[in-house]
C-alpha cells in the first residue's frame, strides 16, 4: 500500500509468515492435507521434497489468485481457483520431468495430488482472495514452510525409527529399526505424537 | 464482481484461455528436455540390465521396441521395452534384458502408477533368482507359478509377470527371425 511506512509492511509480512509456520501450521494445528502428509513421509528426503513442491505451487497460486480476485465472480470462484492451482501443478510436473528426472521418478505420482491438497484451496479461499498479492505471497511462503518443516520432521522420525537413518545417514544399525514406522500405521502414530508435542510446546 | 451469467462465462473462459496458453508455452519448452531425459533413462536402464556390449541397435518387434546389443559381431543380449495394461494404476512400462541364451538378466521399471509402498515396490521386489535367470514364462503363486507376489499387491505382481512374459515372447520372435 502506498504511503505505509516500511516498518509496518515488514511487520505485517513477518507476522503472516510466522503464522503459517507456528500459529496456523497446516499440519500440526489445522491438520489439513493429510493425504500427502501420510503418504510421502516414509523418509526425510521424500517428505521434504513434497513440502518444497507444495510450497512452490502454493506461493504461485496464492499470488495469482490474489491478482485475479477482483475479476472472478463469487459464484464461480472455486472452479477458477482450482483451474489456477491445477495449472501450476501441471507446470511444476513438466519442469520436474524435464530437469530433475530422478526426483520426478520418486515423487512423480504424488505431484498431481497437490491439486487436491486442501491447504491450497484453503489458503486461496481464506487468505489470497481477501488480501494483497504481496501478503498472499508471504502467506504462501509461510504456510508452505510450515508444511515443509512438518513433513521433514515426520519423515525424519519415521526414517530414524524404521531404518535407523536420517536423510540416508545411518545413526544406528538398521536391524534395530521397527519397519512399522516406515509403513502406513507408523505415519499415523508419528503424526499423532508430533501433533501432541507441537501443541504442548506452543501452548506454554 | 457480480455473479451474472455473462460475467461468469466471460471470466471463466478468459481464465481457462490464459491458463491454456501458459501450459502450451511450458509444454513447448519442456517437450525436448523431457524426451532427452527419458532417452537417457532408457539407455541407463539397458546398460544396467544387459551383459557388457559395445554397440546397441533398436528395432520394432510387433508392438514392442527391442534393443539388440552386440559385443563385436556376436549378440550379447537383447533389451525389450515391454508393458502391461493389467497394473493397478494403469499401464506399467519395464525394460527387460535377456542374454543370448534367453535367460532374463535383469529388469528396470521405466514408468508406472502403482500404489506407493505396495505395488511401487516392484522395482526391488522381483530382483530374486526366482525371476532373474529364468528362461521360461513366469507366474505368481496364486496363478500356479513359484514367484511370491508383493504382499498386498497381487494385481501389480500379475502385471509384472505379464510384462516380463510379453518381453520373452518378443525375444523368441527376434531369435527365430534372425536364425
Amino acid at each position: 500500500m502506498p504511503g505505509t511506512p516500511l516498518t509496518i509492511i515488514i511487520m505485517e509480512a513477518s507476522k503472516v509468515l510466522l503464522d503459517g509456520i507456528v500459529r496456523r501450521n497446516p499440519t500440526f494445528v489445522l491438520v489439513l492435507g493429510m493425504c500427502p502428509t501420510l503418504g510421502t513421509t516414509s523418509s526425510a528426503i521424500t517428505g521434504m521434497s513434497m513440502g518444497l513442491a507444495t510450497l512452490a505451487v502454493l506461493t504461485c497460486s496464492n499470488a495469482a489468485i490474489s491478482a485475479i480476485k477482483n475479476f472472478v465472480p463469487a459464484m464461480v470462484r472455486i472452479p477458477a481457483f482450482i483451474v489456477v492451482i491445477a495449472s501450476f501443478v501441471t507446470i511444476l510436473q513438466m519442469l520436474m520431468q524435464a530437469w530433475t528426472p530422478a526426483l520426478y521418478a520418486t515423487l512423480g505420482i504424488f505431484i498431481p495430488l497437490i491439486v487436491v491438497n486442501c491447504i491450497l484451496l484453503g489458503r486461496a479461499e481464506a487468505f489470497a482472495s481477501k488480501n494483497s498479492v504481496w501478503l498472499s505471497v508471504c502467506d504462501g511462503l509461510g504456510t508452505g514452510a510450515g508444511f515443509t518443516i512438518a513433513l521433514t520432521l515426520i519423515g525424519s522420525v519415521r526414517e530414524l525409527l524404521g531404518t535407523g537413518a536420517v536423510f540416508g545417514a545411518q545413526i544406528f544399525a538398521a536391524d534395530y529399526g521397527a519397519l512399522l514406522f516406515v509403513l502406513a500405521p507408523g505415519a499415523f502414530i508419528v503424526l499423532g505424537l508430533l501433533i501432541a508435542l507441537f501443541n504442548r510446546i506452543t501452548n506454554n | 464482481m457480480k455473479s451474472t451469467l455473462l460475467n461468469m462465462i466471460l471470466s471463466l473462459t478468459t481464465l481457462t484461455l490464459l491458463v491454456g496458453a501458459a501450459l502450451g508455452v511450458v509444454n513447448y519448452f519442456t517437450t525436448e528436455p523431457i524426451a532427452k531425459a527419458n532417452e537417457a533413462a532408457r539407455h541407463e536402464a539397458i546398460a544396467a540390465i544387459l551383459p557388457p556390449f559395445d554397440h546397441l541397435e533398436a528395432q520394432t518387434s510387433g508392438e514392442l521396441t527391442v534393443y539388440p546389443a552386440f559385443d563385436g559381431p556376436d549378440l550379447a543380449g537383447l533389451a525389450v521395452e515391454t508393458y502391461s495394461d493389467a497394473g493397478f494404476g494403469g499401464r506399467i512400462v519395464l525394460m527387460a534384458g535377456f542374454d543370448a541364451d534367453g535367460r532374463l538378466t535383469g529388469y528396470r521399471v521405466l514408468s508406472h502408477a502403482e500404489t506407493p509402498g505396495l505395488g511401487a515396490k516392484m522395482d526391488t521386489w522381483f530382483q530374486t533368482d526366482k525371476v532373474i535367470g529364468t528362461d521360461t514364462d513366469i507366474a505368481v503363486r496364486a496363478d500356479g507359478g513359484d514367484i511370491d507376489a508383493i504382499t498386498g499387491a497381487t494385481i501389480t505382481s500379475r502385471a509384472f509377470t505379464d510384462a516380463i512374459n510379453r518381453a520373452r515372447h518378443a525375444f523368441n520372435d527376434y531369435n527365430h527371425g534372425s536364425k
